[in-house]
């Protein structure tokens, strides 16, 4: 009991004599504790994070009728299988051809909230985004041919099924006419332009025909093993659906995100490697000064042991500090990359603490065990004397 | 005298130098390895993105507007653009940066039932020399990385006999019960021909239900000789900003210098408006899907990279000042028994920079070319291509060391000038 008290009296006292110097080898073990603690949750939460980024492609997964007949309770069931976590954004599409100053024209009805999220790369050139029943999104290339600026009313029409056959017959048939405002113009550089977008509800009332989907397109944050899942899902589960993967986004995206997560993982692992070194080096240096006063304790009838007992004591306990220092400083660096890089937080990691503070005493003993070994094995009258 | 003593210590306490000279090499080699990974791995991230495919779109000018909108039945929307323009898309001033091209013609042609079938010509490992003296290969096999073969291979436009070779959509190749070697007949409204099946792939898109077959011979059976319908390039880009929005809403709001600044930016627009200079009568997009989501990917990883370079270098920083600190203090009984036989403070704190110093550039340099070895570790199994050697990564180490281990002097120095050679000779 004795004994304890005075080991720990001993090292105490030689951590607060020696101040300056402990705070050089503190300050060392910090900085690598913080680099590691640091850097292994940005690995870790890198993945999770770029996939989201990733999601700025757009879709990757869509539900198109496999009989027929798609209704919104087909496209509810068929979003079930995916984890709502994961499921960034599902916009369900109808396409009709309707007229617009006689022309035929595109005219697509949708979730305007939902088709954001899915397809966030949509440019609103002029105006703003879609938002109420009677409001018009058109594309720029209709905007361009039919002269029309945001702000405009105009009066679309549209011929039922019904009405075709006299049309056809040069028969003036029946048509439903609506009229909207334009609120936007919307730039994508793909077909997207070509087209006219309203609220589901509008294409609904314009046609006179209701629950009917022939798209739906879903953006669901997971590697793409996972959306293959979530596809068979669907496809097992709903059978009025057949769900595929949009290929050329989620092939690229599993080769980009593989590499960006490799050179996340090399980079790391060269940082942690070279910082370690550095720590270990200092630690070296600290203990190595000390050679006096190992030889004045073996002087005085020290064993060899008791003196790599305590020396190894003072560094472990310097690691356990430099480490909890160290994995506060890293999770507060890890929380300012994720906010300044992806603008959201960052998952706190409670088995980092330990496993940084850990790696940071064995590597302070580690370092520190060579020298305090060799000093041990020279003569005391030696190194008193000052060879 | 004094070289006599520098020569001295680094001969005599060579170890002690040693593991000075080697934390600053560990430092140094991190630094310049995470700087010329930093600084490289925009290009590299660029060069992986390209595999969403084409970034700008090029079509003529009539049919950009309506021709979609209006589906007419005989295809003749009237404009084209002309392939033998096509080189000229490597001739813009940002030239270097459009990595890889294709054009495309659409045909629609008959099978032998009398079923109608889209028929698109392309490139598919198109072979360039152009007047500038480079060489490129470009074509659908590079744009097209997400398509899976399913069976055979790609068209090889390159091999000597390479005639009348077609690749089929796997939706189609099922419905007609086609497999590769198996013939199909196109009668086109000018010409028809028979093609041999090389290859059936599965793209998961609308391509599934297309035949792919070399552009001559779709030009043939169109009877549109010399034109093309639209052309997908792939280009390096700038991510957008604020000049690029407004550049691309009307380049002639620009000022001047403005104009020059983003005209010399290889911004998707700028590369845009210089295509539609080079070519007649055509419009040039950026694809958005492609061109905005990977402005915003370089973005985020450029900033990652250099928040986690800017982490390292602290921590070198600070591992390189920590051990000079340390291993100067040490030297404490030596810098006092020179005190005690009279030298000044001055030429003491000489002494020891010096030391330091020559130390520091012995391991700054070692530190500099591991540095850009790990970096090459890194550049070779992450994008399998090396990293460049930019320049500006030498001086900027330079710099750091210098200060750091300068700074790392600072707190020994100070404790050197305060010690009392009489009680640092008695021990205390």
């Amino acid at each position: 009991m004795k004994k304890r008290r005075m080991f720990i009296r001993m090292i105490t006292a030689s951590l607060m004599r020696r101040r300056s110097r402990m705070i050089v080898a503190l300050l060392s073990i910090a900085i690598g504790a913080t680099i590691l603690s640091g850097l292994v949750s940005i690995y870790y939460d890198v993945p999770r994070q770029l996939g989201a980024e990733f999601r700025n492609y757009g879709a990757n997964m869509i539900m198109t009728a496999a009989d027929g007949s798609f209704t919104s309770a087909d496209m509810e069931k068929g979003k079930k299988a995916v984890p709502s976590a994961e499921l960034v954004g599902a916009a369900p599409y109808r396409y009709e051809n309707i007229r617009l100053r006689e022309n035929p024209v595109v005219a697509a009805g949708t979730d305007p909230e939902q088709a954001r999220a899915a397809s966030p790369y949509w440019l609103i050139d002029d105006g703003e985004w879609l938002q109420n029943s009677g409001e018009l999104l058109i594309g720029a290339k209709v905007a361009d041919s039919f002269r029309l600026k945001v702000g405009d009313d105009i009066e679309l029409s549209f011929t039922p099924e019904a009405e075709r056959e006299a049309a056809a017959e040069n028969k003036t048939a029946d048509d439903n006419y609506k009229t909207f405002r334009i609120v936007g113009i919307l730039k994508t550089g793909g077909t997207e332009e070509e087209y006219v977008y309203m609220t589901m509800g509008d294409l609904e009332e314009l046609t006179g025909v209701s629950d009917k989907i022939d798209l739906v397109e879903l953006s669901v944050s997971a590697s793409s093993d996972k959306l293959g899942e979530y596809a068979e899902d669907i496809n097992l589960s709903v059978p009025s659906v057949h769900a595929s993967l949009v290929k050329r986004v989620t092939a690229s995206e599993t080769t980009v995100l593989s590499k960006l997560q490799a050179l996340v993982l090399l980079v790391t692992v060269v940082v942690l490697a070279l910082t370690m070194i550095c720590v270990a080096t200092t630690m070296t240096a600290v203990v190595a000064e000390r050679r006096r006063e190992i030889g004045l304790r073996k002087a005085i009838g020290a064993s060899n042991s008791s003196i790599i007992k305590e020396f190894m004591g003072e560094s472990m306990l310097l690691g356990f500090f430099g480490g909890t220092v160290g994995s506060v400083l890293g999770y507060v660096f890890a929380s300012q990359v994720s906010i300044r890089v992806f603008s959201s937080s960052i998952s706190f990691r409670p088995l980092l603490v330990p496993i940084t503070i850990i790696i940071s005493i064995i590597v302070t003993g580690l370092s520190s065990l060579m020298p305090i070994r060799s000093a041990t094995e020279v003569d005391p009258a030696l190194v008193l004397k000052g060879e | 005298m004094f070289g006599r003593m520098i020569r001295g210590t680094l001969f005599r306490q060579w170890k002690k130098m040693l593991m000075i000279a080697f934390t600053i090499a560990l430092g140094a080699s991190l630094a310049s390895a995470m700087l010329s990974v930093m600084l490289d791995v925009g290009d590299k991230v660029n060069q992986e993105l390209k595999t969403y495919g084409a970034n700008i779109r090029v079509v003529p000018k009539s049919a950009s507007v309506l021709s979609g909108l209006y589906e007419v039945e005989d295809g003749g929307t009237g404009g084209y653009i002309r392939e033998d323009e096509l080189g000229k898309i490597k001739t813009i001033f940002w030239t270097y940066n459009i990595v890889d091209y294709a054009p495309f013609i659409t045909v629609d042609a008959a099978l032998e039932n009398g079923e109608k079938v889209k028929v698109v010509g392309s490139w598919f490992d198109h072979h360039l020399s152009l007047p500038t003296g480079e060489e490129l290969d470009a074509g659908l096999e590079s744009m097209r990385s997400w398509w899976e073969l399913e069976s055979g291979a790609w068209i090889d436009e390159q091999k000597e006999s390479s005639g009348k070779e077609a690749m089929v959509g796997t939706e189609l190749a099922g419905k007609l019960g086609l497999s590769v070697g198996s013939r199909i007949s196109l009668a086109g409204k000018e010409s028809s021909d028979t093609f041999t099946v090389c290859g059936i792939f599965d793209a998961g898109g609308d391509e599934d239900n297309e035949i792919y077959i070399q552009l001559d011979n779709a030009q043939a059976l169109g009877g549109l000789d010399n034109k093309v319908d639209s052309i997908d390039v792939s280009a390096l880009t700038t991510p957008d900003n604020e000049l690029a929005e407004r550049a691309a809403k009307d380049p002639k709001s620009l000022t001047v210098a403005q104009y020059e600044l983003w005209y010399c930016t290889a911004y998707a627009s700028s590369i845009c408006w210089q295509i539609q200079q080079a070519l007649t009568d055509c419009v040039a997009s950026p694809v958005r899907q492609v061109a905005d989501s990977e402005g915003e990917i370089l973005n985020k990883t450029e900033l990652l990279m250099i928040l986690i370079t800017i982490l390292s270098l602290i921590g070198a920083a600070l591992g390189i000042c920590n051990l000079v600190t340390a291993s100067v203090m040490e030297r404490s009984q030596e810098i006092g028994l020179m005190k005690a036989i009279g030298a000044y403070n001055g030429s003491v704190s000489l002494l020891v920079l010096t030391e330091v110093f020559v130390t520091a550039v012995i391991g700054g340099t070692a530190g500099f070319f591991a540095g850009f070895g790990f970096a090459q570790i890194i550049g070779h199994s992450v994008f399998g291509s090396s990293i460049a050697l930019r320049p500006m990564v030498i001086p900027i180490v330079a710099v750091l060391v210098f200060i750091v281990t300068m700074i790392g002097c600072i707190p020994a120095i100070r404790m050197l000038l305060g010690l009392r050679p009489t009680e640092v000779l008695h021990g205390k």
